[in-house]
């Protein structure tokens, strides 16, 4: 494949999204232009495949844009960071698409509206210069703020609109920090600038990577910036919440590594860990105490963001490894519990855990790949959960976060003990239904059943394959054979798992007992309100700013 | 003088973000904030010359590349506004209200 092949990455999908409008524009067209739109999304795939050997032996590949030569015209780059976030975007999409083409309320605009904001993942793992990798965060914001709203309740509504003040306020900031770097160094070119000018140690650079990393840290969802993330994953439709989890908060997380690295910004990694780290703990918490089922989750990708976090900016030589190996995992069972608790949701019509019934007798496939999904982010052999688990735990060795990190852990067996319930086997009680969701008492079709097996099985190859999977990152990442190798399936290894899975039953007891309910809804009161959220990002903004100074 | 400017104008929309519970004026102070990012832009590009940037006139032109991006950045700029403003009309269909307090504590409680 040419260099040239790199832009049918964004063109794929853009296609589809306009073959999805036709679809909309003449309505006898909508049955063929959902699949043909969907379809779009396996020629991004392909691409990624057949440009997997040049990224492997650490070729860097660029192509401009209409031919403009650097650093006027518009340049992709593909390289391993690219390569990774545009093959989880790639593959959540595809799982994404094939659940959602199995539901018929999912028109075609949907469809336009889901495929504009692939473009926009793609873009972003892809792009070349900063300002280009602005248009693409702002397609990506415009189309999701779309998408939460979609079903047109109060609460998406207003999830949607407070995303948008804090996603726009903090690409605000990003905007400056491109200004200040144009000013410092006239060029936003990402590859130029790696030549030289962005490791100049200068105030004024520091202060640029600052506002980069706020204005990316908000998509991020990281402490503090995480508090649009709970409604908005919570209240958009299901699908949709699978690829936010599964794919949004990567991508961006990815952007900001590539930043970082970029600008040789050593000097945030201490902040980053303790940020990581605290953002795991407390989002966990916060999840242990929710009875909302789609809300739990959503704090459980905050928690699950802050290890990557943290792995990665503990900077040990296996660092990009293991956060992007949990990264990737990440996005394959956190998408697939989203769309297996949505299953629940929209088949008993309840979002409330003690009420939704058992659900286990009613749709087993289901049941088994939602334990499996739990089982994965719980992190317990063979699934991939543990696997980068395992290289999380020796990529922060030595770091004096990581007692927070091994706390997270077993809080998030207990809150996967209080959640899986809804899956036992058991008689489906469901009471009355919510008034805004109403149950359809429909069990999922065959795309769907297909789009959850797939990523079941995903899981447990790069669960069982582990250290196979992690090697192959690390040569896409560093072009080099993995260093340090934990030996994952030793006896010493499972012996590791057992207290984490005692601890954590333990702990799902002590939530149980009466200060444990008392707690609990305390800190699932915890909402903070629009203001207090926006005050919270300007205290991150002036910690990140003391950090950079 | 015109820095101190841009900045009082970026911290008069950021105030209006943080501090109106009215959900559209909430937005209009995003927009201000979002005029002054790109009034800085254009600011900084202008003080390299002082024509407009047409190739071949052979005098000193105003550098062109920073109007082209809040082009751009203007585009995004007025689509996020036009969202909002739906977002908050959807809100008030619903609601009958544009303060956002009122908007969130109704809202976040309607499930669970």
């Amino acid at each position: 494949m040419t260099d040239g092949g790199l832009v049918w990455i964004l063109l794929a999908p853009l296609i589809g999204a306009s073959v999805a409008l036709l679809g909309k524009l003449f309505p006898g067209a909508s049955k063929v232009a959902r699949p043909l739109a969907a379809a779009s999304l396996t020629a991004p795939v392909f691409i990624l495949i057949s440009l997997a050997g040049r990224v492997l032996r650490g070729e860097v590949i660029r192509y401009s844009l209409g031919g403009w030569p650097q650093p006027m015209g518009i340049a992709l780059t593909m390289d391993g960071i690219a390569w990774v976030s545009a093959a989880i975007t790639a593959v959540i999409a595809l799982a994404v698409v094939l659940y959602s083409l199995g539901r018929e309320r999912y028109s075609s605009e949907f469809f336009f509206f889901f495929l504009m904001m692939v473009t926009g993942m793609f873009g972003v793992a892809v792009t070349g210069d900063l300002f280009t990798m602005f248009v693409f965060f702002e397609i990506i914001a415009v189309t999701i703020y779309v998408l939460i709203a979609w079903e047109g309740t109060v609460t998406g509504l207003a999830a949607s609109f407070k995303y948008l003040i804090l996603s726009s306020t903090g690409i605000l900031f990003f905007l400056l920090g491109i200004f200040l770097v144009y000013r410092e160094t006239g060029i936003l070119s990402i590859s130029l600038l790696g030549e030289g000018p962005a490791g100049t140690d200068t105030a004024v650079m520091r202060l640029a990577l600052a506002s980069l990393c706020v204005g990316i840290g908000v998509r991020t969802a990281f402490i503090p910036f995480h508090t649009w993330l709970p409604e908005a994953h919570a209240y958009a439709p299901h699908p949709i919440s699978a690829i936010l989890s599964g794919a949004m908060i990567k991508v961006s997380f990815f952007a900001m590594v590539r930043v970082i690295m970029l600008f040789k910004g050593e000097y945030l990694y201490p902040m980053l860990t303790w940020i990581g780290a605290i953002t795991a703990l407390t989002a966990v918490v916060s999840a242990l105490a929710q009875t909302d089922v789609k809300r739990l989750l959503a704090y459980h990708s905050i928690s699950q963001l802050g290890y990557i976090l943290a792995v990665f900016a503990a900077g040990s030589s296996i660092a990009l490894t293991a956060s992007f190996f949990h990264a990737a995992n990440h996005a394959l069972f956190k998408s697939l519990l989203f769309l297996t608790v949505g299953a629940a949701v929209r088949f008993s019509g309840e979002r409330n855990l003690y009420r939704m019934g058992r659900l286990g007798r009613e749709m087993p496939v289901f049941a088994v790949a939602f334990f499996a999904g739990a089982l994965s982010i719980s992190g317990i052999p063979p699934f991939n959960g543990f696997a980068s688990k395992a290289f999380i735990v020796s990529g922060m060795e030595g770091s004096i976060a990581y007692p927070l990190l091994w706390i997270t852990s077993f809080l998030t067996v207990a809150s996967f003990i209080k959640l899986g319930r809804i899956y036992l086997p058991g008689a489906a009680t469901s009471e009355i239904g919510n008034s805004e969701i109403q149950g359809l008492k429909r069990t999922p079709g065959a795309l769907e059943t297909i789009s959850v097996s797939l990523l079941t099985l995903a899981c447990v190859a790069t669960g069982v394959f582990g250290t196979r999977t992690a090697d192959f990152l690390n040569r896409l990442l560093y072009g080099t054979p993995l260093s340090v190798v934990p030996d994952l399936f030793s006896v010493k290894a499972l012996l590791k798992t057992l207290p984490v899975a005692v601890l954590g039953i333990a702990a799902y007891k002590l939530v149980l007992t009466e200060t444990g309910q008392r707690l609990s809804q305390k800190v699932k009161a915890m909402a903070p309100p629009l203001r207090v959220v926006l005050v919270l990002f300007l205290a991150g903004l002036l910690a990140f700013a003391a950090a950079a100074y | 003088m015109a820095l101190y400017l841009i900045g009082a104008i970026f911290l008069t929309g950021l105030w209006g973000v943080v501090n109106r519970a009215n959900m559209v004026k909430k937005v209009i102070g995003l927009s201000i904030a979002n005029s002054a990012i790109i009034l800085l832009f254009v600011y900084q590009g202008s003080l390299s010359g002082n024509t407009a940037p047409i190739e071949g006139t052979g005098e000193v032109m105003v550098d062109p590349l920073p109007q082209a991006l809040m082009l751009t950045a203007i585009v995004v700029g007025v689509c996020v506004m036009a969202l909002a403003l739906v977002l908050v009309y959807r809100l008030y269909r619903k609601l009958g209200t544009l303060d956002i307090r009122e908007v969130e504590r109704r809202s976040w409680k309607l499930h669970d």
